[in-house]
């Protein structure tokens, strides 16, 4: 038992975990095949190293270097097989020539020991091969020269060409196994040293070849093959306080036994053990210590903006304002981690979508994509795995078989010209996801990256929430006050239509008398410019008492709306109402957005209803379709798309047909039913939406007329209320309206 | 002369109705109370009488009820605000010869007046 046998335990267990590790990560590709098995191979070297350190018979010792052998001869060929395989590189010849070589070799080592390894002596405590200064094998020397010093090279060559031909993820994995390969072949080409006695490393080499797993399983799982500076940083950290903690005791224990059984006698050992136990027990701290303070080192940089990162996502929870929220969060991660641009898409729950609500890009060329669905391939697969998409490791799996998924986020990142994904989840949903480009230096993202933005990726899913959550309220709170404010109106209505119908009647007289005097003057002869001016006047003034009826009509019928209902029922004409209604509604709405159609003949019979009642009801529901398709035009932002209403009516049996049609936004099917539920409403804009105006409309044309609405739609289409009303039955022809002897606003009664 | 009295409020009313008519060779009397308005109908015996609805101390509708409580049968043109099926039926009730909306255009009153005093 020596420090050789607790270094080839070392190397037993690292290399057989790898070895298992790779084995059960993927075994369809050839390269991980021949890695695993040089893992295989390397761990059976340590685990015949474990056998003939310990034994104190020759017999032994060389029946297990013979096996040792196997995995030292075996390696070297796996290595260089795994490069040509890695890097796709063929060298046919040279490894069929080192396959025949290295059965040859094994053949020799395993039947013809002899001529191989002989000659073992005894050195470090242990039956150690060899001594080739006198055994002078020349099988021995061969293989060694031709598999250490040729084959060993030559890869190390190839795999130096390729890394500074290639880029991006490619790079970086080649990184780690050009650190691992040198670690681990470092040490192996040391064991060979004391063949040719020289003793002076041993048998602190073995160590390496033990470490070089541990760097790559290291990288491999918690790095995900990403920065290799990282890892080995910490891996040489962590090995190095390590072999303190191991190596002080050890050393004590060896290099001063005779001293402290001197002093001590039979307890010697105590003085190691209390060393080792202070050092195991300082270990862990030493090492953080270590670790924190190299790493600040190193990352000096990095550490800055994850810190501002942190900061900021702490920060944000503070922000009410979504708008303001989602470009200080795209600001922030250009700014701090310095990308060309960052985007993010935000769910919108009535549309079901994700939507691009911020983005910050130097190139104004890009084009992004402005919604994703529910639906998407990069939706599902980010509900799915909750955790960042890196595109190099999309790109990486997608040549994987399985990796069909893989190629469409391949396709879509690189639309995006996306280099990561992080979503932003808050109690299992994801409300948001947050598009990054490339680091501006063409650095990776790494782990410590994507730590810190997950951090601000959920930071931010909170305060979006938070901000929606405000939003809402304050619409809210927008539309009780509008509410409120309307009814304030409502009530002051009645006294305002008659102050300001009043001013409009002195106006009609000053007019009209103005007018006459204009008249009676250009009666009389007099000059042509004089009697131009005069014309002018005279048309002005014509102009300003057409003005002053129109203001009294809108005065009337802001006053006809307010008193509800007061009136009763009576035949009411459809174009009438309809014309009335348009009358109103053009207060609210700019009729110029829409192409209105309207499609009935001028002679329907009238249906039986108070006139208010309807028109408030029809008032309503242009009204809906109007926010409707504003909506779809606003968020859809279609080219070419031009908001068009057809209003048709006709007669059906007994009854009066009314068809609305909108090519608006569209419900969602799942809404229509909760549509006539007061104070739902599904417009988001915040002017918009009490949640009244078709439970309002049902009451009026079901409950009090007897009538029915019926509300299809077709989600990103377009609506249709259908309202059917009964016709008035007509009492006798007697009834028509007495011809007016004045002209339209004077009525003779008497 | 034809004379015409005109009750109405509204100064500026008063004041263009009045010079309005006198150009038609009518004499106009005005008043903004009706309680005025009530003794000019007793005292001047106007030929007509346009009587504005909604005044601020006693309403067109009062003093219509009253000028015909007192017997007096004068021709009376009301001006009436916004439709008001109460007020136009009572007015209906107490006689008038027409109702004219506000607000109005005054040829068409013109016409009304003219063919009710039988001048032009």
């Amino acid at each position: 038992m020596s420090i050789f046998t607790v270094f080839s335990f070392f190397v037993f267990v690292t290399n057989a975990s790898l070895a298992i590790f790779i084995f059960l990560k993927n075994r369809r590709k050839k390269y991980n095949v021949i890695w695993g098995s040089l893992c295989f191979f390397a761990a059976l070297w340590g685990y015949a190293g474990i056998n003939f350190s310990t034994t104190l018979s020759p017999q032994k010792a060389l029946y297990w270097w013979k096996i040792g052998y196997v995995g030292v001869i075996l390696t070297p060929l796996l290595y260089f097989h795994f490069i040509t395989e890695y890097l796709k590189i063929e060298r046919k010849v040279l490894l069929c020539t080192a396959y025949g070589l290295a059965a040859f070799y094994l053949t020799i080592d395993l039947l013809y020991t002899d001529l191989f390894l002989s000659d073992l002596r005894f050195a470090f405590n242990q039956f150690y091969w060899g001594d080739w200064l006198k055994s002078k094998s020349l099988y021995y020397i061969t293989f060694y020269i031709f598999f250490y010093w040729v084959l060993l090279p030559y890869s190390f060559v190839l795999l130096l060409k390729k890394y500074r031909r290639v880029k991006g993820n490619q790079k970086n994995q080649l990184k780690y196994f050009i650190v691992g390969s040198i670690v681990g072949w470092f040490g192996a080409e040391c064991m060979f040293l004391p063949d040719f006695r020289l003793d002076f490393f041993h048998p602190l080499p073995n160590l390496f070849v033990a470490i070089y797993p541990a760097i790559m399983t290291y990288a491999i799982i918690r790095y995900r093959l990403m920065d290799i500076t990282m890892a080995f940083t910490r891996t040489s950290i962590f090995l190095f306080v390590y072999s303190l903690v191991l190596g002080i005791p050890f050393a004590i224990g060896f290099g001063l036994q005779e001293k402290l059984i001197a002093l001590f006698a039979g307890l010697w050992w105590v003085v190691p053990l209390v060393f080792s136990t202070i050092l195991a027990t300082g270990g862990p701290f030493i090492y953080m210590y270590l670790q924190k303070s190299t790493e600040d080192q190193i990352y000096k940089n990095q550490r800055q903006y994850q810190n501002t990162l942190r900061k900021a996502s702490l920060g944000m929870g503070r922000i009410k304002d979504l708008k303001r929220l989602l470009s200080l969060i795209v600001h922030v991660v250009t700014r701090t981690v310095r990308i060309d641009h960052c985007s993010i898409y935000v769910f919108h729950e009535s549309s079901g979508q994700y939507v691009l609500k911020a983005k910050k890009d130097k190139s104004v060329e890009r084009v992004a994509e402005s919604v994703f669905t529910k639906d998407s391939q990069l939706v599902k697969y980010l509900e799915k795995v909750k955790e960042p998409i890196l595109y190099e490791e999309v790109l990486q799996r997608s040549g994987e078989t399985g990796g069909r998924i893989f190629g469409y986020l391949a396709k879509t990142m690189r639309d995006l010209e996306a280099a990561l994904i992080l979503p932003s989840f808050v109690e299992q949903r994801l409300i948001a996801f947050l598009v990054l480009g490339a680091k501006r230096n063409k650095e990776l993202y790494n782990h410590e990256d994507l730590v810190v933005f997950s951090i601000l990726a959920n930071q931010s899913g909170l305060a979006i929430e938070n901000a929606q959550f405000y939003d809402d309220m304050k619409k809210t709170h927008a539309q009780l006050f509008k509410a409120e404010k309307m009814a304030t109106i409502g009530t002051m209505a009645d006294g305002l239509s008659h102050q300001m119908n009043n001013r409009l009647h002195a106006m009609g007289f000053i007019a009209g008398d103005a007018l006459d005097s204009v008249r009676l003057k250009r009666d009389q002869d007099k000059p042509t410019d004089t009697r131009k001016f005069l014309d002018e006047l005279e048309h002005s003034l014509k102009r300003i008492e057409d003005n002053v009826k129109r203001g009294g009509e809108i005065a009337e019928g802001l006053l006809r709306y307010t008193r509800k209902g007061a009136e009763g029922f009576s035949p009411v004409h459809f174009n009438k109402l309809l014309d009335a209604s348009l009358e109103m509604i053009q207060f609210k709405i700019n009729m110029r957005n829409l192409d209105l159609i309207k499609d009935f003949k001028d002679d329907l019979p009238p249906v039986k209803g108070n006139f208010t009642q309807l028109q408030e009801a029809f008032f309503n529901m242009i009204d809906n379709a109007y926010d409707a398709m504003m909506q779809r035009r606003d968020e859809l932002k279609e080219p070419g798309y031009r908001p068009k209403l057809i209003i048709s009516a006709a007669k059906k049996g007994k009854n009066l047909e009314i068809l609305i049609k909108d090519n608006g936004m569209g419900v969602k099917e799942e809404n229509i039913t909760k549509l006539f539920t007061p104070f739902f409403t599904t417009k988001l804009s915040s002017k918009k939406g009490t949640g009244l105006g078709l439970y309002v409309i049902r009451q009026i044309i079901e409950e009090n007329h007897n009538g029915r609405v019926k509300f299809t739609s077709v989600y990103l289409e377009g609506s249709q209320t259908s309202i059917i009303l009964p016709v008035a039955e007509l009492s006798g022809q007697g009834k028509k309206e007495k011809p007016e002897i004045l002209l339209k606003n004077v009525k003779k009664f008497l | 002369m034809p004379k015409m009295l005109i009750v109405d409020d509204e100064q500026d009313i008063q004041d263009f109705a009045k010079r309005f008519f006198e150009k038609r060779d009518i004499d106009v009397i005005t008043t903004g109370n009706g309680h005025e308005a009530l003794l000019i109908v007793q005292t001047e015996n106007p030929d007509m009488i346009l009587l504005d609805v909604h005044m601020e101390q006693i309403s067109g509708i009062d003093v219509l009820r009253r000028i015909r409580e007192s017997g007096n049968q004068t021709k009376v043109i009301m001006v009436t605000g916004v439709e008001d099926e109460d007020t136009i039926n009572e007015a209906k009730s107490l006689g008038v010869i027409n109702y004219i909306h506000k607000p109005l255009v005054l040829d068409e009153l013109e016409k009304v007046v003219m063919a009710e005093l039988d001048v032009a």
